[in-house]
C-alpha cells in the first residue's frame, strides 16, 4: 500500500515536473533606463506600460518583429525585437534572440507566383533547399491554364546561384527533369497527356526585407514525346518568397 | 674553416639525433624537484558543471482558419461559400496567403427564363478555387468597444492569382481583395473579408471578363 501511494507520487512530481517545464519561458533583464511596451506588435501601436532597469521580462512567443511579454507585475504587451535585443539573461549574456537566416546562405526557400508557360497563364509554388549558399535542388509544382488546353506541371532541378554573395540582384542557372499532364479544354484532344520534360534555366533572384525574397526565372523545356518530332516550350515566371 | 663548418654541422645532426631517440623514450619521466607547495586545498569541488538551457522562443507567425460567406457567381446568382485560409506574417505589414473555397452555383437567369436550356450541368455548377495571395496591412490599430476594451485590429488588401473550376473547366483567375482582421485574443482572430474573383468565360458565346464578388467572415488562429 505504501508502496503504492510512493508511486502515485512520484508520478505525480513527474507530471506536475513535466506540465512545469513545457511552461518555462525565457526570461531576460532589463539593461537600459527602461523598456518600453506596446498594446500591439506594429509600430503604431502606444506604449501603455514601462519596463525598469533591473527588472526580469518572461518571453512568451515572438510574431513577425514583435515579442509578447509579461512583466513582473503581469502586464502583458509587445516589445520590438531590437529593444529586447538589448536585455541580458540572468547570468550577464546576452538575450538568445535568435538572428534573421542570413540570406546568402539561407537553406530552404518557399514561395509563389504568376507566370507564362507555353503562351499559357502560370501559376507557380516551389521549394527549394540548398545544399551550399550556391547550389539548390527546388521541387515545382505548377499549373498552366490556357484556352485550349490545362497543364500541371511537376519538376525538380538543380541550380547554382552564380554569386550568392550579391544581395539585391543574382544571376542564377539551372538544369532539371519534370513531368507535365495535359487536360484538353477545346477539343480536338492532345495527342499525348502527359509528357516528361527536360529543361534548363536562367534566372535572378534578389532580397526585398528580413525573411522575403524575389525571384525570377525563364526556362527552355525540351518535351520528350512519342511524335517523332521535337518540342520545345518556353516559360518565364517571376514570384515571391520566404526563407529559413 | 671548412672543417669548423663540418664539425658544427656533426655536431648539430647528432644533437638532433639524440633528439629523434629521445622522442622514442618511453621510460618514467623524471619526477621534477619538488617545489615549495602552496596550501593544500582543503575543499577538492567535484561539481559538474549544470548545463543551463535557455528556453527558446517561439514564433507564432502563422495564421490558419476558416471562412464562410456569400459569393455571387456572375450570371449565376449569389450562393453560400466556405473555405479554408493560411496565411504567414513575414513583418508587420506584409502577409503570404493561400485560400481555398468551395460553392454551388445556381441558375442563371437565361435557365430561369428559358427551363429547356441548361448552360452548365449539374456537376459543373461547383464552384471551387484556390488562390495564392500577397497582402499587406494598411491600416493597423486598435478598436474600442466600451471604456475597458480595446482590440487590436488591420484593415488590409490582398492581390492573387490561382484557379477557379467552374462549369468542369479550369480558368486561371485573380483576386483583389480587402480585409479587416479583428484580434478577439492574442491568438484568435476574425476576419471579415470582400473579394473579387475575375477570370475569362465565354459560357454564353462571348467571352469576357466576370466579376465573381465574395463577402465572408472567419475565424483564425495564430500559432
Amino acid at each position: 500500500m505504501l508502496r503504492l501511494l510512493a508511486l502515485i507520487l512520484m508520478l505525480q512530481a513527474f507530471v506536475v515536473g513535466a506540465a512545469h517545464a513545457r511552461e518555462t519561458y525565457l526570461e531576460l533583464v532589463v539593461t537600459r533606463p527602461y523598456l518600453e511596451m506596446h498594446t500591439g506588435p506594429g509600430r503604431g501601436f502606444p506604449v501603455f506600460y514601462v519596463v525598469g532597469r533591473g527588472e526580469t521580462l518572461t518571453v512568451l512567443y515572438s510574431r513577425t518583429d514583435w515579442y509578447r511579454v509579461r512583466a513582473p507585475r503581469g502586464e502583458e504587451g509587445w516589445v520590438r525585437r531590437d529593444d529586447l535585443a538589448s536585455t541580458t539573461l540572468a547570468s550577464g549574456e546576452p538575450a538568445p534572440i535568435p538572428p534573421y537566416p542570413d540570406f546568402s546562405a539561407h537553406r530552404w526557400e518557399i514561395g509563389a507566383g504568376y507566370g507564362v508557360y507555353n503562351r499559357e497563364n502560370l501559376v507557380t509554388a516551389y521549394l527549394d533547399f540548398g545544399f551550399t549558399d550556391a547550389l539548390d535542388a527546388e521541387l515545382v509544382v505548377q499549373q498552366a491554364l490556357g484556352t485550349l488546353d490545362n497543364r500541371n506541371i511537376v519538376t525538380i532541378g538543380l541550380r547554382n546561384t552564380v554569386v550568392p554573395e550579391w544581395k539585391w540582384f543574382s544571376p542564377t542557372i539551372g538544369i532539371g527533369t519534370g513531368y507535365q499532364k495535359i487536360s484538353d479544354k477545346v477539343p480536338p484532344a492532345p495527342l499525348e497527356s502527359s509528357n516528361e520534360l527536360a529543361y534548363a534555366s536562367v534566372g535572378a533572384r534578389g532580397f526585398i526585407t528580413r525573411r522575403f525574397m524575389w525571384r525570377f526565372d525563364w526556362r527552355a523545356y525540351v518535351v520528350f514525346n512519342q511524335l517523332n518530332k521535337s518540342e520545345v516550350l518556353e516559360e518565364w515566371k517571376f514570384g515571391l518568397a520566404v526563407f529559413f | 674553416m671548412e672543417i669548423r663548418l663540418s664539425s658544427v654541422l656533426l655536431a648539430a645532426l647528432l644533437l638532433s639525433g639524440c633528439g629523434w631517440f629521445h622522442r622514442g623514450d618511453r621510460g618514467p619521466t623524471p619526477i621534477p624537484a619538488e617545489e615549495p607547495q602552496a596550501e593544500p586545498s582543503i575543499i577538492d569541488p567535484q561539481v559538474t558543471r549544470r548545463v543551463v538551457k535557455t528556453p527558446k522562443i517561439k514564433a507564432k507567425d502563422f495564421e490558419l482558419g476558416a471562412y464562410f460567406g456569400a459569393l455571387s457567381i456572375e450570371d449565376f446568382g449569389t450562393n453560400p461559400i466556405y473555405g479554408a485560409r493560411a496565411a504567414y506574417h513575414v513583418t508587420e505589414d506584409i502577409f503570404l496567403e493561400a485560400f481555398l473555397a468551395r460553392s454551388k452555383a445556381g441558375t442563371s437567369s437565361l435557365e430561369e427564363t428559358f427551363p429547356d436550356i441548361s448552360v452548365v450541368s449539374t456537376s459543373g455548377r461547383q464552384f471551387t478555387y484556390y488562390d495564392l495571395d500577397v497582402g499587406y496591412n494598411v491600416l493597423p490599430g486598435e478598436i474600442f468597444l466600451g471604456r475597458g476594451r480595446a482590440f487590436n485590429s488591420a484593415l488590409y488588401v490582398t492581390v492573387g492569382l490561382g484557379d477557379v473550376k467552374f462549369a468542369e473547366k479550369d480558368q486561371f483567375a485573380l483576386n483583389f481583395g480587402i480585409g479587416e482582421r479583428l484580434l478577439i485574443t492574442d491568438w484568435l482572430a476574425a476576419h471579415l473579408d470582400v473579394r473579387d474573383h475575375v477570370f475569362e468565360s465565354d459560357l454564353f458565346g462571348v467571352t469576357k471578363n466576370v466579376h465573381n464578388i465574395e463577402a465572408t467572415v472567419g475565424l483564425t488562429v495564430f500559432y
